[in-house]
Parts: C-alpha cells; structure tokens; sequence
C-alpha cells in the first residue's frame, strides 16, 4: 500500500523529476511530509511565485519540465501569474497545488479557491484528482501535455484527502494520447512550394523565434539559413537561435528591434517565419505588418498561424523534422543568390545607426548609451559557449540587454517575454543556476522588478548559488516613464521610485555581498581601470553578489517603434 | 449571427475550455448545447462574431487538447429561437446604463 502523496512523487520521479520547487501549506502537507527520501530534491523558495519562476527557469535552460508545488488557496493564485507566464512562452511546466478535503469542495472552506476553474484559460491541461486511482494516469498525462508539441504549463490539483489516502500502487503507467482528427502534418508538397516561392521572390527574409529552439533545430536552421543566405532576424525569444557572426543575421526585430532588421521585414516580399506566434510586439500594428509580403510559416501549433493575416504557405509540425527537410529539397534546387536585396539589407548605411556600444567604449552618446556599454561590458565577461545564461527581468534593462545580446548559445537569453512579467529574473535565475551548477547565470534586473521578488535573495543565500546579480536602477519604472514622456506628456504618474530602499544594504541584510557602480564612476576614464577590475571580480566570485548600477533616470530605449506603427516608422534617439 | 459544432472527448474542462474562448472576447453565447455524439461530444454554440474573432475562436478551438473537430453548422430555426428568449437566472446582472445612473440622496 503507498499513500496518495508517495504515488505523487512516485511518478514524478518516473517522469524524470529530480528538483522541484515549492512552498508548503495546509493541504499539501502529506506531499511535503512524504519527500524525504522519494529521490526528489524540494527547493523552498519565499513566494510561491517565486517557486514557479524559478521552476520555468530550470525548464527554459534546459527543455525539461519544471515542477512547482504550492497548497491551496493563497499559495495556488500565488503561482498563477507563473503559469500565465509559462503560457504565453511555452514552457514545459507542471504545477502540483493541493486542494481542501473533498467532503469541502464547493463549500468555500478555509484556503479553499477554485483552481481549476482559475487555470483553465491559462493551461494546455489541467485536472483536479477527485480519486487516488486517478493520479499515476493523471500525472502521465500532464506532462505528456506539458512537454509535447508546442510546451506549456499544466496544473494538478490534488485534494488533502487524497493525499492522505492508501491504495494498491502497480507503479507509474505511460500515456498514449488519443489520435485526433486536428493533428495535421505539412502538406506533402510543401517544399516544392516554398523552392517556387524563394523563386519568384526578390527580397526574401527569415524571422526566427522560440519554436527553433524548442524543437532543437537551432543547427537545422543555421544550416538552412547559410545555403539561402537571406537576411534574417530574431524576436526577443529567438536570440542566440543564430551565430551573431552570420553576415545575413541583423539582430532582434520588432518594437525594439534593429533599423537593419524592422527596414527589411517592412520591405520584404517573403517572409519565411520559423517557430513565431508574431505578436504584436514583433509586428508592429498588424494591419501594416510586411505589406508586400507573401508568408511561409513553419510551426508546431496550427492555432498560430493565420494570427496577423492568411498565411500562404503553412508548414505545420515539429522544426526539427520540417527544418531538414525542407534543406535537404533546397539544396538541390536552383535558388536566386539574393545578393542584391543583401547588400541593402544587410549594408553599412542600416547598420551604422543601430551600432552598439563595444566594450570599452563609454563615449556619451545620448542616454542609453553608457547604460547599454555597461551592459556590454557585462556581457563580454560571460563565457562564450553555452555555459553562460543572461536572464533580463521586464523593462528598458530588458530591452537594452536583448540589444546587447550576443550569444551564448541558443538557450543562453531568458526573459519573460509574452506576459512581461516583471519579478520573473531573479527566481529564475535561482531555476537555472540549480539546472546548470556550473554555468555562469547573470541576471540583470530593474529597481522595479527586483523588489516585486526581493525576498529570493533568502532562497539566493541558502543554497549559497553564485549568481551575478545587477540592478539597473533608474529610481523610475523605466519603461512606462519612457510611454509617459513620449506619449502622455512627461506625466510621470507613480512611477517614480527615488525613495527606493538601499539594495546594498538590504543584501547585506540577506547575507549576500553587495556594490555600487554610479554611472558617473563608469564614465570616468580615471575610473576604467578600477571598474573592470571591479567587474572582473564580480564575475570570478564563487559566492552569490549583488551589483547596483546606478543610471540617469530619463534614458530611454532606443530605437523604438510606437504602439500602432509599422515597423519602419521607428523612432530613434536625439543624439 | 455564426453556429459552430464542435466535437470533443469529455473530459474535464473540455467543454469550459471551449466555451472560455468566447468569453474571453467579451462575446455573448445566446444558445449552447452540449450532448453526446457518437464516440464523443458536440457542442452547438450560435453566436454574432466578426471575421477576426471566427478566425481566431477557430484556432483557440482547434488548440484545446480534446477537441476532435470544429466546423461551421447551418443555421437551425430552433437555435433563432432559443436566441431570443433571453430568459435570466438569478441574481440578474445590472445593465451597463442603470449602473452608471448618479446616485441619488
């Protein structure tokens, strides 16, 4: 006979389960009281949110599915914006929440909410277990639905009463899912089509987004992309999908994205899209998204395509199988070289305004910049293999950082990038430093988005975790200061933060090393020897540490294509 | 107005799913019916939408697990009917225009 909790953690471990992380409570206490033992290593956080950031962290650095496990109630709405998170990114992720006593549900007992009910609009599968029989099948199942296809969060929601019960355990079962009529495969034909299309085109481009990783056809797509020599571009979900040094790769597009980059998506009469959802941020208002455009969409998940407008050549299924089929016709066929369209998209004259600072280079040149070549200055001590993982929170730091991201392998830029959740870089970098012990984790944060999860630094300390942690800290909620002066005439309404705490002291507090770089100190070119060796310090420590960069408070990013633009109606910085 | 026959396993959620994706949009069911059919369920939904949303409950549709099918269905005298009836279950919402009114002393 094995408890409801134990079959739990039985087939979590036979779903290949060794971390989870959680905040336990009332109705999960079976579960937790099981735990020593099961082979599962529980990782307590300080908020449940940050147990399912953190849990998302460890999914997105490494493909697998991340487990968060919160009670009832306050704990389950306390992972929502989680599982809304792991939603719009894609992330395979199962949430395990208790539930009240089943005689109680429906009767608004103490810490009881409706869980499943709350989480059906923001989960690929959900269950609530009314049965301990149910559970080894149940659990299959959601991670059957959590990592296949085109990934997503599911939740289970277990009542106490089940945790608690005995039965006859046989073991963990597998899941075979039904066959369904609306599982499509491309069409036979489609790479024939998609060769006459690159035929007739004259200014053919790739857009590349998370699906490429996800479906690990990172290598199929350069592959592909060096025999069609097209220039190509990445959401803020796609970077590092490409090596920086393709000489037809322009960066990030969309609202934030390079000159070089929006220029050609507006101008092109082919877009070849790889594992995009292209949503607005990308598109820039929809209805002026690629006007001369004919669209070849490759994508895992039907309900993507057709979003902005018809799709004219969809190739449904998984990149990893579409990607190298698709070469293996191409590279046999007769395909124009596209070196003109090249020359112009990929030349001098577009590059130039969209240059980043090098490292080294602290020359003012408008506000963003010494910000940006701090960031650069960052970014160039990571390591540059795939052993490095910068995690950008939600803000103008978020953006600067995707700017100045230049690859550390294809799952090496974590951020929360549909929902925008600000909050999400620090538990998530806690989710990817357990995943990777030995990779170098930089997690960049706004002074607004470090405090909405300042309590990790508990969680930070205790597990002693060498994360480089930098505040870019503008004493303002950047980036909606930035949409007030541009767009609601300089009325900074509640986003000034200048009476923020003293992070460095409030590190230390936690136990955690802490400093302060000032931007003035930065600019300084009697400082620069100081300052990198300062950084360099910062990046060899074995302990967890803290570095505030203290930045103008009214720089902005750059360019910056405003709400119900098209993207080459970009907006760039007064120099 | 558009009638929409959407076949599913019924398990559980399946059919709120289904029915979330309408109401998500702000978008008002005037008749639903749901029943077994054949291996599996359907539900009947008739609805005023526009090209965009068709477009996109479709996709929303076709993206739950356990939906088996989605296709438009003809319009049927009784559904225009059922449209109309607009019978309210208890408590009655407040229309937009009452809540507004100023409150008086």
């Amino acid at each position: 006979m094995r408890k409801g909790a134990q079959i739990v953690l039985d087939c979590l471990r036979a779903e290949g389960v060794d971390l989870a992380f959680g905040y336990p409570g009332g109705a999960i206490m079976p579960l937790y009281d099981a735990l020593e033992g099961s082979g599962i290593r529980h990782v307590l956080t300080r908020h449940e949110q940050g147990a399912v950031f953190a849990a998302e962290g460890f999914a997105r650095a490494t493909g697998k599915v991340g487990v968060a496990i919160a009670t009832s109630g306050p704990g389950a709405t306390n992972l929502v914006t989680g599982i809304a998170d792991a939603k719009m990114d894609s992330v395979p992720l199962v949430c395990i929440t208790g539930q009240v006593r089943s005689p109680l549900i429906g009767s608004d007992a103490f810490q009881e909410t409706d869980v499943f009910g709350m989480t059906l609009s923001l989960t690929k599968w959900n269950r609530m277990i009314r049965s301990i029989d149910e559970l080894p099948a149940a659990i299959a199942e959601g991670f059957h639905w959590a990592r296949s296809g085109r990934p997503g969060p599911v939740v289970i929601d277990i009542p106490l009463d089940i945790l608690k019960a005995s039965m006859e355990f046989g073991g963990p079962v597998k899941f075979t899912p039904p066959r369904l009529a609306n599982h499509v495969g491309p069409e036979s034909t489609f790479a024939a089509t998609l060769i006459a299309l690159l035929q007739q085109a004259k200014k053919p481009v790739a857009l590349i987004g998370a699906g490429v990783k996800l479906s690990d056809a990172v290598e199929d797509l350069q592959q592909l992309l060096d025999l069609l020599n097209i220039p190509s571009f990445a959401t803020v979900h796609g970077l590092g999908a490409l090596k920086q040094k393709s000489p037809y790769y322009l960066g990030m597009v969309g609202m934030h994205g390079t000159k070089a980059a929006n220029l050609a998506l507006d101008e092109t009469d082919l877009l070849l899209v790889f594992g995009a959802r292209l949503d607005d941020r990308v598109t820039g208002e929809p209805t002026r998204f690629a006007p001369h455009a004919k669209i070849a969409h490759f994508e895992i998940d039907p309900s993507q395509l057709d979003r902005v407008r018809p799709c004219d050549a969809p190739v449904i299924g998984n990149l990893a199988e579409t990607i190298p089929a698709f070469y293996q016709e191409a590279k046999h066929a007769h395909l124009p070289d596209f070196a003109g369209w090249r020359a112009v998209a990929c030349g001098p004259e577009r590059a130039e305004r969209t240059h980043s600072p090098e490292p080294g280079e602290t020359r003012k040149q408008g506000l963003a910049h010494p910000t940006k070549a701090f960031l650069q200055e960052l970014f160039a001590r990571m390591p540059k293999d795939d052993s490095g993982f910068i995690l950008a929170d939600v803000g103008q730091h978020q953006m600067w950082s995707a700017q100045c991201f230049r690859g550390n392998g294809p799952r090496g830029f974590i951020t929360s990038g549909g929902l925008g959740a600000m909050g999400f870089a620090l538990p998530a970098a806690i989710g990817v430093q357990l995943a990777k012990p030995n990779a170098t984790v930089l997690c960049v944060s706004g002074d607004g988005g470090f405090q909405m999860n300042i309590q990790e630094l508990a969680t930070v300390h205790r597990l002693g975790l060498p994360i480089k942690m930098v505040i870019i800290d503008n004493k303002f909620l950047g980036m909606v200061r930035q949409w007030q002066e541009l767009f609601f005439s300089c009325n900074y309404a509640e986003t000034d933060l200048s009476d923020n705490p003293d992070f460095v002291e409030i590190a230390k507090a936690y136990k955690i090393a802490a400093s302060m770089i000032k931007e003035e100190e930065f600019l300084d070119p009697g400082q620069s020897e100081n300052v990198a060796r300062r950084l360099t310090r910062f990046f060899r420590s074995t302990r967890p540490e803290l570095l505030v960069f203290e930045c103008h408070p009214e720089a902005n990013v750059y360019p910056m294509v405003p709400a119900g633009s098209s993207l080459s109606e970009m907006v760039f910085e007064k120099e | 107005m558009h009638i929409f026959q959407i076949r599913y396993r019924n398990t559980q959620g399946t059919l709120m799913r289904i029915l979330n994706a309408v109401a998500r949009r702000g978008i008002e069911l005037p008749f639903v019916q749901a029943e077994p059919s054949e291996n599996a369920h359907r539900v009947t939904l008739l609805m005023d939408i526009n090209a965009k949303q068709l477009g996109q409950l479709c996709r929303d549709w076709r993206a739950i697990v356990d939906v088996v099918e989605v296709r438009p269905g003809a319009p049927i005298k009784e559904l225009w009917e059922h449209a109309h009836l607009g019978i309210p279950h208890p408590p009655e919402s407040v229309v937009a225009a009452a809540s507004v009114q100023p409150a008086t002393a």
